[in-house]
């Protein structure tokens, strides 16, 4: 159509030679066709059934995009995650992206990658106590009565369900607590503070359920498989370690925690040998003291020597804006950068020019190996050129951006210039259980639907994966660079017999 | 023993090391956070004494605002839409002294939209106005007789609906919403961006209605002038396709005469406010028409540039990106025009990245315009970003209009917070305040200081930004100069009175 009227314009308007006119567009095209070769995923080289794989995504990508420019209102990416999560489950993108080796999760905390529905599970086992309180409750194993002050009463939850009248009632409203997920987050998650609360809440609610020494660790090796599952092949995994604990009354510290990871993973490796495996960082709460850090390092380097394979490094979490900045560390940090790896949380924030975004400069100055989040980068352009300089990798983590109230429309989410300007980004999940998403696969669909230049295809997504393998801790990555390979070929040839959405 | 003194000193060598270490990072943290200041819009504005003092004061309240914000989020006003807050922002002191503060020009504002929306219904109290209530909509006509134009309904004298309806209060207050997109409907701040236009659609046309009559025009005319310098602005670059005017007995006008009368309005207007600098037209099509048609308004153009070259800016197209047509679809008109005028095109006011929207920023910058009207899809565009640096494009940014027409809720995401970072050209504008009834510069001036650039961004960052607007204006040589010399003295006595003004006392 436009091209019609471009032919007639000329016509009508000879004054403009045929020559300037080529020109102008030669020189449009060329500025355009830079910029696409600048993106993240240029270096990527499509082979013949990648490509054909490619013009099936790419028309089921242009179709959902142009579906949305044409009627915004319809758009579901631009609105809140809770609308469209479950909806766009049914889009044959989503279920490719499902299905696409997506290499590793490298962003992600340990008691919060599973579903609502799976935490209610763990409410079945035996010796599960609970405890209603006024706006919460508390749960906890013992084989009696725990001792623990309780408002009301501790009882046993199955006699709480079972004395409740109506189990299903019973159990959708204890879901409430495991989930944040509500029917109305404009209403309710007005502001980053009240949805951190709730967000915070969940780790407090199931705390002392999930420190129970069996669910900690059923738990994480049912987070391998959900992320094996998903596409996943490997992740780091973020852990406050708390202490855990048995109903023979023992007690186990950080590190013990910290093995019993460790032996969980050689447990979930053996029954399925083809998940390449995990790493652990040790990442506890920020809104402590110096002195308080200065023991986490100590516990981080026994760790380490504990576990050298397995230890990953240390970062430190909770909400930036209302914990202490990284420069309140700063000795203690710049002391231990030698015998640990930081992979600092930094700049999860949309303010600007305070401590929170500030402390992007921090973890890149104390040698972070990658960043977490660094949501306020696009206002720092120094620390952009610093971050490309000493290749730092940003771990983006979109759909929890949303939910937890950065940003509302996933098209302002700075990601996209990350992508633009080909920075080294590798894509996570930060807590999926707790808003309902996959482990990994809504947050691809969401950054290259939603946040990535329609123009990005194929070539976009596998190096994102291929990102996240080569940004990681893994010593032997020709392995599992090949490895992946051999997966991806699998998967390429799915797309292209059309067998991918099966 | 040994053992105990050796580790004793090694203990204290560690605490020694570690202590000059965490120095030397400090330093380095303190160069990397020094050098992305000196990047900052206005960082090399220099500061008089009596500046640096204002700029204290300023700045008190400023980290007041800031930190409370920071400290308690729920009531942080600018994550909201604007509509949310727009009442409560007269209590700021940042914004008191914000709105005294002397802006230079406006150089991205519509016609139609420059008036205050009181202002605006005081001029529908003019005789021979006659309203037609459709389905929601409101035409508004002046004429002698019955209007000729087409009414589903039927034509009134909106005097006699008004006297009929037994309350004038509740009849202008309904008589208003038809004026302004401004609502306490939540619905409607959280509606998508093609409903959003369609409503802003409206309200236009009701207006535009009441501003084909020819005197009730130079009424709009110099009440809007008188707004905007009301405001602190001393110069407007004003956007309008110059359509055409008409008698009450019927008589027509053609666009240029409506050209000469924006010229002799303000001429009056500047013989009332002789430290008003002018204004200048910036001709505009919409971009849904065919190539013909903006051909047509482009020889518009030619004619007003020969006959007044001094009033006529340059040209642009107008209307909703997304859905008129990209430039591309123009290029060989535009190539040609290219020769004769100058552009200030509106380029990626739009949140979609890879579409012909956001590619109009491209045209534009190719089509050599003189600055870039949104641009806001500009940090998605690395090369592009890169030709604005290097001609000095001038962008203009105009926060809140992307809040109310839907392109980002928490301005603290609004792209102009990386533009003033990486210390591009920017200018401010308001594009229609008078539909979300803000101040003509004061509410955008506010919120983009306030809720978009960076906590340390300070008075530098403000006249920086009142001197580009100088800068980047379609002024000759002498008419910056003249319109900097009234600026320069404005803001000698701007700075002046925030020092003694009391209410603003630290």
């Amino acid at each position: 159509m436009w091209t019609t009227i471009l032919c007639l314009s000329i016509v009508l308007f000879s004054v403009v030679s045929q020559d300037v006119y080529n020109n102008v567009v030669k020189e449009r095209n060329d500025i355009l066709h830079r910029e696409l070769d600048m993106m993240l995923g240029n270096d990527i080289e499509l082979c013949d059934s990648e490509m054909k794989a490619n013009d099936i995504i790419m028309d089921l990508k242009r179709q959902e995009i142009e579906g949305g420019f044409l009627e915004p209102q319809a758009f579901n990416l631009s609105k809140h995650f809770f609308e469209y999560k479950d909806v766009v489950k049914e889009s044959q993108l989503f279920k490719l992206i499902q299905k696409m080796p997506k290499g590793a999760i490298l962003h992600a905390h340990d008691t919060g990658l599973l579903s609502p529905d799976y935490v209610l599970n763990v409410t079945y086992l035996p010796d599960l106590h609970v405890c209603f309180e006024e706006n919460d409750i508390r749960l906890l194993f013992s084989t009696n009565t725990p001792d623990e002050t309780c408002e009301t009463q501790w009882q046993l939850m199955k006699d709480a369900r079972y004395s409740s009248g109506n189990v299903e009632r019973f159990d959708s409203e204890l879901r409430k607590y495991f989930s944040i997920v509500i029917d109305n987050p404009s209403e309710v998650h007005t502001d980053v503070n009240s949805v951190w609360l709730k967000f915070q809440q969940y780790f407090i609610t199931t705390g002392a359920m999930f420190g129970y020494k069996p669910v900690w660790e059923q738990y994480f090796y049912d987070t391998l498989k959900a992320c094996r599952d998903d596409n996943v092949m490997y992740i780091e995994i973020r852990s406050v370690l708390p202490e855990l604990y048995d109903l023979d009354g023992n007690v186990y510290d950080s590190v013990e925690t910290a093995v019993s990871y460790k032996e969980t993973l050689d447990r979930f490796m053996s029954d399925y040998p083809d998940f390449y495996g995990a790493k652990l960082i040790y990442a506890p709460l920020r809104m402590v003291d110096a002195k308080t850090v200065k023991q986490y390092i100590e516990i981080a380097k026994e760790i380490k020597r504990k576990l050298p394979d397995f230890f990953a490094g240390f970062d430190l979490v909770g909400q930036e804006d209302k914990g202490s900045p990284t420069k309140d560390f700063l000795a203690e940090l710049v002391e231990a950068r030698w015998e640990l790896d930081y992979f600092f949380h930094a700049g999860e924030t949309n303010w600007y020019g305070t401590s929170s975004d500030e402390n992007l400069i921090d973890a890149i100055v104390l040698g972070s190996r990658r960043i977490g989040h660094a949501f306020a980068l696009t206002k720092h352009p120094l620390l952009i050129d610093e971050i490309v300089k000493r290749d730092i990798a940003i771990e983006v983590n979109v759909v929890s951006n949303a939910v937890l109230k950065l940003v509302e429309d996933v098209r302002n989410h700075p990601l996209a210039s990350f992508l633009a300007q080909d920075l080294p980004v590798v894509l996570s999940s930060d807590d999926p259980g707790v808003w309902e998403a996959e482990p990994l696969s809504h947050d691809f669909y969401v950054a290259f639907v939603g946040v990535a230049s329609k123009h990005a295809d194929l070539r976009m997504l596998k190096k994102l994966a291929l990102n996240s393998l080569y940004y990681s801790t893994i010593k032997d990555k020709d392995k599992i660079a090949h490895d992946f390979e051999i997966r991806w070929t699998k998967f390429i040839d799915s797309v292209v017999r059309g067998n991918v959405f099966y | 023993m040994h053992g105990l003194i050796i580790s004793a000193l090694l203990f204290l060598v560690g605490q020694t090391s570690a202590r000059v270490l965490s120095n030397k990072y400090d330093a380095d943290r303190h160069i990397l956070l020094s050098q992305e200041a000196e990047l900052f819009l206005g960082s090399g504005v220099k500061l008089t004494e009596d500046e640096a003092k204002a700029n204290d004061i300023l700045m008190h309240w400023k980290n007041k605002e800031v930190d409370e914000a920071f400290a308690n989020p729920e009531h942080y006003n600018f994550s909201k839409h604007f509509f949310a807050y727009r009442n409560d922002v007269s209590k700021s002191k940042v914004y008191q002294i914000i709105k005294k503060m002397p802006k230079g020009a406006a150089l991205h504002v519509h016609a139609s939209m420059m008036l205050d929306v009181d202002s605006l219904l005081r001029l529908t109290y003019e005789d021979h106005l006659y309203a037609c209530y459709g389905d929601g909509d409101l035409q508004l006509r002046f004429a002698d007789t019955v209007p000729a134009q087409l009414c589903p309904f039927e034509w009134n004298l909106l005097s006699d609906l008004r006297n009929a309806s037994g309350d004038v209060a509740a009849f202008d207050t309904e008589l208003r919403k038809h004026l302004t997109l401004y609502t306490d409907d939540e619905d409607f701040q959280n509606s998508d961006i093609n409903t959003t236009w369609e409503r802003f659609e409206k309200v236009y046309i009701t207006v535009a209605g009441i501003l084909k009559y020819r005197p009730v025009r130079e009424k709009f005319i110099y009440e809007s002038l008188k707004n905007f310098y009301d405001d602190n602005v001393m110069y407007v670059e004003i956007r309008s396709g110059l359509h055409e005017l008409h008698e009450l007995d019927g008589t027509v006008h053609d666009r240029m005469y409506f050209a000469t009368l924006y010229e002799r309005v303000t001429e009056q207007f500047m013989q009332d406010y002789p430290d008003f600098i002018g204004i200048k037209l910036i001709l505009t099509s919409s971009r849904s028409k065919s190539p013909e048609m903006v051909r047509q308004r482009i020889e518009l153009g030619r004619r007003l540039k020969k006959e007044n070259p001094e009033f006529f800016a340059g040209f642009d197209l107008v209307g909703q990106e997304d859905r008129g047509r990209p430039l591309s679809e123009f290029l060989p008109l535009l190539m040609e025009a290219k020769e004769d005028m100058d552009f200030y095109f509106h380029g990626g006011e739009t949140n979609w990245f890879g579409t012909a929207t956001d590619e109009n920023m491209v045209d534009a910058v190719l089509l050599g315009t003189k600055r870039i009207g949104h641009a806001y899809a500009l940090m998605k565009h690395p090369m592009v970003l890169a030709k604005v640096r290097e001609k000095d494009i001038a962008l203009e940014v105009n926060v809140i209009s992307n809040v109310v027409l839907s392109l980002v809720r928490d301005v603290r995401n609004h792209p102009l917070a990386s533009y003033l970072a990486f210390g591009l050209p920017v200018v401010l504008s308001s594009d229609d305040p008078g539909a979300w009834e803000a101040d003509p510069m004061s509410h955008d001036f506010y919120v983009a200081f306030v809720g978009v650039a960076s906590r340390q961004a300070d008075l530098r960052l403000l006249k920086q930004l009142a001197y580009n607007s100088i800068k980047y204006s379609a002024l000759d040589n002498k008419g910056k100069i003249r319109l900097f010399n009234v600026f320069v003295r404005r803001w000698e006595e701007f700075v002046k009175d925030v020092i003694a003004n009391d209410s603003l006392e630290v």
